[in-house]
């Protein structure tokens, strides 16, 4: 693990992070709008789908290094907020399968579960200190 | 653990950003130290007692007695 303190891991976090976001909104975009999941051959959809998860993957190892850079307070918040996303995301996966498989509730995307993750991770990482002794 | 923190840091006339700023750490991390909600390392303990120049046991204080300590 590689301390480089507060400002240099936040530095380098934003340098990551945008670029990739941007890549990952135009990729969201033209694929949408170019590839046609009706008519379009399996391995453009393939690609499309590959190429718009890569970003992602990027800001996810973003996230990992700016929590082994940053300082050690901000670490311990991230990895707290990280902890409770993944909870509550595994919780909603299990219960949402369970009401599936009980055939309560029809299928639901798995692809709103990156989604979740990252609702929970951030609400956690706004509201953990809220009269809590960390 | 309790500290004097806050009175180091404003005895030299810092804002807690200017503070987080020498040590390179967020301005949070400062806040949660001074207001005893977090305990800083080693590390950081040692870096917080250069700055001041002064040693780790006059600004932290975990309210144990050397004596009662060495029984």
């Amino acid at each position: 693990m590689t301390q480089r303190g507060f400002r240099t891991a936040k530095r380098r976090y934003h340098y990551l992070f945008w670029p990739l976001m941007a890549a990952y909104t135009v990729l969201v975009f033209a694929t949408s709008f170019l590839v046609d999941t009706d008519t379009a051959p399996t391995w453009l959809k393939v690609t499309s789908a590959l190429a718009v998860t890569l970003p992602l993957f990027g800001v996810l190892y973003a996230m990992r290094r700016q929590t082994e850079e940053t300082d050690e307070y901000t670490r311990m918040r991230q990895l707290q907020a990280m902890r409770d996303g993944g909870l509550i995301t595994a919780g909603f996966a299990f219960m949402i399968g369970f009401l599936q498989i009980f055939e309560v509730v029809d299928l639901i995307s798995v692809f709103w579960f990156g989604p979740l993750f990252f609702i929970s991770y951030g609400l956690s990482f706004c509201t953990q200190n809220f009269g809590k002794v960390v | 653990m309790k500290n004097i923190l806050k009175i180091l840091r404003t005895e030299k006339g810092w804002s807690q950003a200017a503070l987080a700023e020498k040590l390179d750490v967020s301005r949070q991390s400062v806040n949660a130290i001074e207001t005893g909600k977090y305990d800083p390392s080693l590390p950081l303990a040692f870096a917080i007692a250069r700055l001041f120049g002064r040693p780790i046991e006059e600004i932290f204080d975990d309210g144990v007695e050397l004596a009662s300590a060495a029984e």
